[in-house]
C-alpha cells in the first residue's frame, strides 16, 4: 500500500496534465497519465503559433511530450478514459477503461507503411478540425507521441465484415493486432489531478453570424490549421470557398462568450488570440489588412498590452469596439458583416473575404460525466469547481483542478496552474 | 558533364534539425545534395568552420537555426547572427559569401525545410562549382580562404565580434552604450584591416617580400603594406627575413 | 594514443530505409572506413532483437566506440546510448547517423543519391566518433532547504508548501513583519472577504517547525548555484549566512503614487490604496465618488496593463455601494481588464448593482476640476460633466526600487519596468534561466491574492523538484576552460544566459558544469579558443567537415 500512496492520477495530456505529470514525476512520485485520445498534447498541438512571443506552438511542447513519454515515473496511457473513483485522499481507487488501438504500442514503428496502403478514405481528421481527412488506420499529425497508429473501429474493414487486412501483410514489424479488446484496468493512487481542458462553442447556434453556412466565416482554431506549417495548406493561407488568397479578414471576439444568451462569462484569451492570427496571417503576407472587433479589449498578463500594440502598429491591425450583429455573404462568396459604428451610431456593412470567429472556450461535453464519476462539483457554467482562493483545489479533498478545465485561461496561466497543482497534489503525498 | 552542389549544413538540435526530421516523416521531398552536422545551437558555429568547409572544396554551407526569439538556449541564435554578418563581408572579399547562407527553420517547418535546401542547392548549383576546384585558381583562391581563415581565428575580430552584443546593450568598461552603427563602422574597418593583414602573413609565409613585391601581388599601395606590416611586427607575427640592400624583406612567423 | 575499434550497426527499418538505400552497397563502404573494426545491417536495430547485437558485438568485437545509422537522434540517441552503457561501454561514446528521416524518406526519387549521401554521412559519424571522449554525469549534492525572500502572502505560501514537504525553508523579510500588502488592504474580491481572513496563515507560518523567519532583513551577498546556495542576510546589523538548496523570490510590487496626475492631494482625490483604511474603518462621508482608470498606466512611461485595477476598483464600488445603497457610483474606464468565469460575474453585477461605468479614450483624459469631473464619452460621443465628493485613482502596481538590487545580486534578468523576466514566459514562467531560482507574485508581473497563490504554490512545486534530490544529476556534455589559453576577456561570462562560467574566486575563468546547457556558443566566441565544448568540440566537427563528401 506503501508504494501506491505515492502516487497521481492526472486525467488529460494536453500542456496542463504535461506540466503536472513532469513536475510531480521529476519530484519522484509515480504518474499515471490518463488520455482520452490516441496521443498527448491537446489543445497546444493544434496552435500554429503561440502569444505573447508568436513562437512555434508545437516546437515548445514536443521536447515536453517526448520527456513525459520517456520519464521513467510516467506512465501513459493513452485511448483510456477514468470511469470510477472511489476511495479518499491518500489512497484512491480508479477504475479506467483503455480502449482497444488494434496497434501493439512497443512494436509500431510509427512508418506509416499501414496507412498508405488502408483502402479507406475520407474519414475526417478530428486534429484537425476536419478540414483533412484520413484511412482507417492513422495517426492524428506526424509527430504524434505516442508515435503510434491506431485504428478506426466503426470504419475498418476487417472488424466490421472480416475483410481487407491490408494493414496486417503491410506491416514489416507485425504490430497489428486485430485480436485487442477494450481493457479495464484498476488502479490506487494517492491523489488526483484533473487537466481535462476544454471544447470550443459551437458557432452554428449564432445563426445570425452564418457559422456553418457561409463557407469563408471559420472559428479561431480552423483558423490555427489553415494558417499552420504542418496543418492541411501546408501554412499557405487560402479562403475555403475558391481557394483565393485573402487580403482582407475580420475577426470576431466573444462569440458565445460574454453573452447571456449563451455563456456569460469571458473567455479569456481571445483578444490575444485574435491579434496574434491576425499578426501571423500578415506575415504570412504583408498586404492582408485585419480587423478586430472587439467588446473590451482584455490583455492584462506580462507583456499583452506591448503585444496589442505591436498588432495595431506594425501588422495592419485595426481595432473596432462594436458588437457584431449580423453576417451575410454576397454572390462571390464574401461574408459582409453588419455592425455599429459606436463612434457615429450609424450601421455599417463591410465586406471581407474571410472572417474568423473567436467561438468561446467551454467545458467539455463530458465534463458532467467525470464529475460524478469523481464526485466532484462543477459551477454553474459546468466547469470544475475550484476554492475561491485556491483554484485549484476541487470540492473533493486530494482531488486537483488545473487549466482550462476549470475555467478559461491561456498557456501561461495553464502551466502554473499545473504547477501549482502538483504542489497541491504534493502535499497530500508527502503527509502519509 | 552539369556539376552537382556540395553542400554542407549545420542544424541547431531543437529546431532546424526538427524541422528536416518532420519534413522526413511528413515524407516530404527535396534535393540530396546536403550533408548535415548537428549542433546544440546555431551559435556553436563558429566562423573558422565554413572556411574550413570552403577550403575543402564545399559548394555552398547552410546554417539553420531557430527563429529570432525563440532559441532554445535564449540568445544563442543572436550571437549566430552577429558572425555571419562578419563572415558575410569578410568572405565578400573572395567572392564567397553568396556561398554562405543563414536561415531560420523551427521544428514544425518541414515544408520550409525542404524550401530553403532546394532554393539554395538552385543557387549554388547557378553559381557554378567552387572556384578552388578550378586548376587554374586553385592556389590564388586557397591562398585567399587561408588568409581569412587566419583573420577569423585571429583575437582581434573574435573579440569585436563577440563584444558585440554586450557593448552595444550593456555598455563597455566605461559604462558607455555604443549605438550600434558606430560599432558596425568599428567592426568593418577592423574587417578590412584583419583581411588585409593576414593576406600579407599567407604571401609571406614561406618566403620574405618586400613591400613593393607585397604591395603589386595583393595590389594595395605600398604605404598601407607598411602600416600593415608595423602592426604586424608589433603583434610579433612578423620578423625581417633578409635585407636586400636598402629594401628590406619581411616574412611570417605565425605558428599554425 | 588508444585504439580505436568502431563497430557500426546500418539500420533497414523494414523497408523504410532498406527499401530505399542500397544496404548492402552502404554496409560494404563502411567497412572500408578507417577505425571500422565492425559493419553490419539489421532489420530494426532498435529492437530487442538489435539491442541485444549491439551488445554482443561490444563484447566480441572489443569495440569501444558505436555508431548506429537508423532514424534521429532526437528520438533514439537515449535508446542506444542506455545499450552500450548496459554492455559496459560508456555512454558518451556512441555516434548516431541519421539515413531515414534525412535520408531514404526524403530521396525516395533518388535512391542511388540517397545512398552516395548515406555513405557520407555514415562517414562523418565516424570520424567523430574516433574522436569522442568519454563522459560521466555531473552530480551534485543538494541542500534540501529553500530561502525565500519577501514575506508577502505569496512567499508566506510557498514557504508553507515547502515546509508541509518535509524542507527547512527560511522567509527573509524586509519589513518588521510578515504580511506585505495584505496588512493594507480592506477586503478582497471577489468574495469581499476580510484581508484578515488570509493573514491567518502568519499564525501557522510561527508555529510551523520548518520555518525560520527573518523580519527586518535583506540579504546582501549570494554565493553559489542550484542546490548549494549561501546567502548572507543582514538583519539589522546583524549578519547571518544561511546554507539553502534553492531560492524563491517573492518581493512584490507596491502601487503607484501619482503625484502630479489628476490633481491627486491625498485627501479628497486618492489611490485605491488610500481608501482601503476608509472603508475599513467606515470613514467614508463622500456621497459622490468617481474612480479613474490607467491612473499612470497603459501610457509612455508604463505601457503595461497593471491587472488588478479594474477589479480592485469593482469591489470599493460595491463595497460602498454596500455601506451607502444612496451613494452614486461612476468608474471611467479604458478596457474593463477582468477576465473569465468569476471576475466577468462579478462586473456584471456591478453593472447590475448600478455602478455607471463611462468609457474614456487615452488621447482625451478626464479633466478634474474642483467639484466636478469633465469627460468625453466615447460612446455617446458627448463632454459630460460629472460631480463629485471624492476621486479614486486607480493606479498600476510598480516595482520596488531595489529590485535591481536583488536582480544584481541574484544576477537574475529584468525586463521593461523593472518585473523581474522568467526563463520563458509560457512553458517557465515560475523559473528563472539560472537554475535553482524561482519566481511568484507580483515581483514577476502584477497579481492580485488569488493569482500570487496559484503562484507561489507553482514555484515551490518547481523547487521542490530540486530538493527532493539528494544529488542533482545533470548532462556530462558541457564547456571546459583552458587556463593556460585564456585572457580572462570576460566575454564568456558576459555572454552565457545561464550565468554558467564565471570568474572564480582565484581569478580564473570556471564553467560551472550544472549550470552549463552546453549550447557552445561561449566556445564560438572564445578570442583565443580557449573553451572545448565537450561532445562537440571543434576537432570533432571538423573531422565531420573533412569526410563531408565528394573529394577533389
Amino acid at each position: 500500500m506503501e508504494e501506491n500512496l505515492k502516487s497521481v492520477l492526472i486525467i488529460g495530456g494536453g500542456i496542463a496534465g504535461i506540466q503536472a505529470s513532469l513536475d510531480l514525476a521529476e519530484r519522484g512520485f509515480k504518474v499515471e497519465l490518463v488520455e482520452k485520445e490516441s496521443c498527448i498534447g491537446g489543445r497546444m498541438a493544434q496552435l500554429d503559433k503561440t502569444f505573447p512571443t508568436n513562437d512555434c506552438s508545437i516546437c515548445i511542447l514536443a521536447p515536453k511530450l517526448a520527456e513525459c513519454n520517456r520519464h521513467p515515473n510516467i506512465t501513459l496511457h493513452t485511448l483510456s478514459e477514468v470511469k470510477n473513483i472511489t476511495g479518499e485522499a491518500g489512497n484512491f481507487t480508479v477504475k479506467m477503461l483503455q480502449k482497444a488501438r488494434y496497434v501493439i504500442e512497443d512494436v509500431c514503428k510509427g512508418c506509416g507503411d499501414c496507412e498508405v496502403i488502408c483502402p479507406i478514405r475520407g474519414l475526417p481528421n478530428r486534429f484537425d478540425t476536419n478540414l483533412n481527412s484520413h484511412g482507417a488506420i492513422y495517426i492524428p499529425f506526424p509527430s504524434s507521441i505516442p508515435l503510434v497508429y491506431l485504428i478506426d473501429d466503426k470504419k475498418c474493414l476487417y472488424l466490421n465484415y472480416g475483410i481487407c487486412g491490408l494493414c496486417v501483410k503491410a506491416c514489416g514489424a507485425g504490430a497489428i493486432d486485430f485480436s485487442q479488446k477494450d481493457e479495464e484496468i484498476e488502479f490506487n493512487v494517492g491523489s488526483i489531478i484533473i487537466a481535462t481542458g476544454f471544447d470550443v462553442f459551437d458557432a452554428t447556434l449564432i445563426p445570425c453570424l452564418g457559422y456553418g453556412r457561409i463557407n469563408n466565416v471559420v472559428t479561431g482554431l480552423e483558423f490555427e490549421r489553415l494558417i499552420c506549417a504542418s496543418g492541411p495548406l501546408g501554412g499557405h493561407l487560402v479562403r475555403p470557398s475558391d481557394k483565393k488568397e485573402p487580403k482582407k479578414i475580420a475577426f470576431i471576439n466573444c462569440v458565445g462568450s460574454r453573452d447571456i444568451n449563451y455563456n456569460p462569462y469571458c473567455s479569456s484569451c481571445c483578444c490575444m488570440y485574435t491579434t496574434k492570427e491576425a499578426m501571423v496571417a500578415y506575415e504570412h503576407d504583408n498586404e492582408i489588412n485585419s480587423t478586430i472587433f472587439y467588446i473590451d479589449l482584455r490583455a492584462p498578463g506580462k507583456d499583452f498590452q506591448k503585444y496589442i500594440k505591436r498588432g495595431n502598429r506594425e501588422y495592419n491591425i485595426n481595432y473596432v469596439k462594436a458588437k457584431v450583429a449580423k453576417i451575410i455573404e454576397d454572390k462571390k462568396k464574401n461574408p459582409i458583416v453588419i455592425y455599429e459604428n459606436t463612434k457615429t451610431f450609424e450601421i455599417e456593412r463591410e465586406a471581407f473575404d474571410l472572417v474568423i470567429l473567436a467561438a468561446s472556450m467551454i467545458p467539455k461535453k463530458d465534463a458532467e460525466e467525470l464529475s460524478k464519476a469523481l464526485g466532484i462539483e462543477l459551477d454553474h457554467y459546468n466547469f470544475f469547481k475550484g476554492d475561491t482562493y485556491h483554484p485549484q483545489v476541487s470540492s473533493k479533498e486530494g482531488i486537483f483542478l488545473c487549466g482550462a478545465c476549470r475555467e478559461p485561461m491561456d498557456i501561461p496561466t495553464s502551466v502554473l496552474d499545473a504547477s501549482s497543482a502538483a504542489a497541491r497534489a504534493t502535499e497530500i503525498l508527502s503527509e502519509r | 558533364m552539369t556539376y552537382e552542389p556540395q553542400l554542407l549544413g549545420f542544424l541547431c538540435n531543437w529546431c532546424s534539425y526538427a524541422g528536416a526530421d518532420l519534413a522526413g516523416v511528413s515524407r516530404i521531398q527535396y534535393a540530396p545534395n546536403l550533408r548535415v552536422i548537428r549542433v546544440m545551437c546555431s551559435g556553436r558555429v563558429d566562423p573558422v568552420f565554413i572556411l574550413e568547409a570552403f577550403l575543402k572544396g564545399v559548394d555552398g554551407v547552410l546554417v539553420l537555426g531557430c527563429h529570432l526569439g525563440d532559441c532554445h538556449y535564449i540568445s544563442g541564435n543572436y550571437e549566430a547572427v552577429i558572425k555571419m554578418e562578419l563572415l558575410d563581408k569578410i568572405l565578400g572579399f573572395s567572392g564567397f559569401s553568396e556561398r554562405l547562407r543563414l536561415d531560420w527553420v523551427s521544428a514544425s517547418e518541414g515544408n520550409r525545410f525542404a524550401q530553403v535546401v532546394n532554393e539554395f542547392t538552385e543557387k549554388v548549383r547557378n553559381l557554378g562549382p567552387s572556384p578552388i576546384k578550378d586548376k587554374n585558381q586553385k592556389a590564388e583562391i586557397t591562398d585567399e580562404l587561408k588568409a581569412i581563415k587566419s583573420a577569423l581565428s585571429d583575437i582581434r575580430l573574435r573579440a569585436l565580434v563577440a563584444r558585440k552584443r554586450s557593448i552595444t546593450t550593456e555598455g563597455n568598461v566605461y559604462e558607455e552604450i555604443v549605438p550600434e552603427e558606430e560599432y558596425n563602422k568599428l567592426l568593418e574597418q577592423a574587417i578590412n584591416d584583419e583581411y588585409l593583414r593576414h593576406k600579407i602573413l599567407v604571401k609571406i609565409k614561406n618566403k620574405g617580400k618586400s613591400v613593393p613585391e607585397i604591395s603589386k601581388e595583393i595590389n594595395v599601395k605600398p604605404n598601407k603594406v607598411l602600416e600593415h606590416i608595423v602592426y604586424l611586427k608589433s603583434r610579433g607575427l612578423v620578423d625581417f627575413d633578409i635585407i636586400n640592400d636598402i629594401i628590406p624583406t619581411f616574412i611570417s612567423i605565425q605558428e599554425d | 594514443m588508444e585504439d580505436i575499434r568502431i563497430g557500426v550497426f546500418i539500420c533497414h527499418c523494414g523497408t523504410n530505409i532498406g527499401g530505399i538505400l542500397d544496404i548492402t552497397s552502404i554496409t560494404e563502404y563502411t567497412k572500408t572506413l578507417p577505425n571500422v573494426i565492425y559493419a553490419a545491417d539489421n532489420i530494426y536495430t532498435c529492437s530487442e532483437l538489435g539491442l541485444s547485437e549491439i551488445r554482443g558485438k561490444i563484447k566480441e568485437h572489443n569495440l569501444n566506440r558505436v555508431v548506429v545509422a537508423s532514424c534521429s537522434p532526437r528520438t533514439h540517441e537515449n535508446l542506444f546510448r542506455e545499450t552500450c552503457h548496459e554492455a559496459g561501454l560508456n555512454p558518451y561514446l556512441f555516434e548516431m547517423v541519421n539515413i531515414r528521416d534525412q535520408d531514404s524518406w526524403v530521396h525516395m526519387k533518388e535512391p542511388e543519391k540517397g545512398t552516395e549521401k548515406a555513405k557520407d554521412l555514415i562517414h562523418m559519424g565516424i570520424s567523430k566518433a574516433a574522436l569522442l571522449k568519454p563522459l560521466e554525469k555531473i552530480k551534485v549534492e543538494v541542500t534540501p532547504s529553500a530561502a525565500i525572500i519577501g514575506g508577502g502572502i505569496a512567499g508566506m505560501t510557498a514557504a508553507l508548501n515547502l515546509a508541509k514537504q518535509g524542507f527547512q525553508t527560511t522567509i527573509i523579510e524586509k519589513e518588521s513583519q510578515l504580511g506585505g500588502n495584505l496588512r493594507l488592504l480592506n477586503k478582497l474580491y471577489p468574495i469581499e472577504v476580510d484581508a484578515s481572513k488570509l493573514l491567518e496563515i502568519i499564525d501557522i507560518i510561527e508555529r510551523n517547525k520548518n520555518i525560520h523567519v527573518i523580519t527586518s532583513a535583506v540579504p546582501i551577498k549570494v554565493e553559489g548555484f542550484v542546490g548549494n546556495f549561501e546567502i548572507s542576510v543582514k538583519e539589522r546589523e546583524q549578519i547571518s549566512k544561511i546554507k539553502t538548496g534553492i531560492i524563491i523570490v517573492a518581493t512584490g510590487a507596491k502601487p503607484l503614487i501619482p503625484k502630479g496626475l489628476f490633481r491627486y492631494n491625498g485627501k479628497s482625490i486618492i489611490t485605491q490604496l488610500d481608501l482601503e483604511p476608509l472603508l475599513k474603518e467606515n470613514k467614508l462621508v463622500a456621497q459622490n465618488i468617481v474612480m479613474i482608470q490607467c491612473v499612470g498606466a497603459r501610457n509612455e512611461e508604463r505601457p503595461y496593463c497593471s491587472n488588478i485595477c479594474c477589479m480592485t476598483a469593482l469591489k470599493n464600488a460595491m463595497i460602498i455601494k454596500k455601506l451607502n445603497p444612496n451613494s452614486n457610483l461612476v468608474i471611467l474606464y479604458r478596457d474593463i481588464q477582468v477576465h473569465g468565469t468569476t471576475y466577468e460575474d462579478y462586473y456584471r453585477k456591478a453593472r447590475e448593482n448600478g455602478i455607471i461605468f463611462i468609457k474614456y479614450s487615452s488621447d482625451k483624459p478626464p479633466l478634474v476640476k474642483d467639484s466636478i469631473i469633465e469627460v468625453y464619452n466615447e460612446l455617446r460621443n458627448q463632454e459630460i460633466n460629472i460631480p463629485y465628493d471624492l476621486v479614486v485613482l486607480s493606479t498600476p502596481l510598480i516595482a520596488h526600487e531595489d529590485s535591481t538590487t536583488l536582480a544584481k545580486l541574484l544576477k537574475i534578468p529584468q525586463q521593461d519596468n523593472n518585473f523581474f523576466l522568467e526563463a520563458h514566459v509560457k512553458l517557465r514562467p515560475s523559473d528563472f534561466a539560472t537554475d535553482g531560482i524561482f519566481i511568484c507574485g507580483s515581483a514577476h508581473w502584477p497579481a492580485d491574492v488569488r493569482e500570487s497563490i496559484s503562484q507561489a504554490y507553482a514555484a515551490a512545486s518547481r523547487a521542490s523538484r530540486i530538493l527532493s534530490k539528494d544529488t542533482l544529476e545533470v548532462e556530462g556534455s558541457t564547456a571546459e576552460v583552458d587556463i593556460e589559453i585564456c585572457i580572462k576577456c570576460k566575454i564568456c561570462t558576459r555572454m552565457c544566459p545561464f550565468s554558467a562560467i564565471y570568474k572564480n574566486k582565484e581569478g580564473k575563468i570556471e564553467v560551472n558544469q550544472v549550470l552549463c546547457k552546453a549550447c557552445g556558443v561561449c566556445g564560438a566566441s572564445c578570442p583565443t579558443g580557449a573553451i572545448t565544448i565537450l561532445h562537440f568540440t571543434d576537432e570533432q566537427i571538423l573531422s565531420e567537415i573533412a569526410s563531408c563528401g565528394g573529394e577533389f
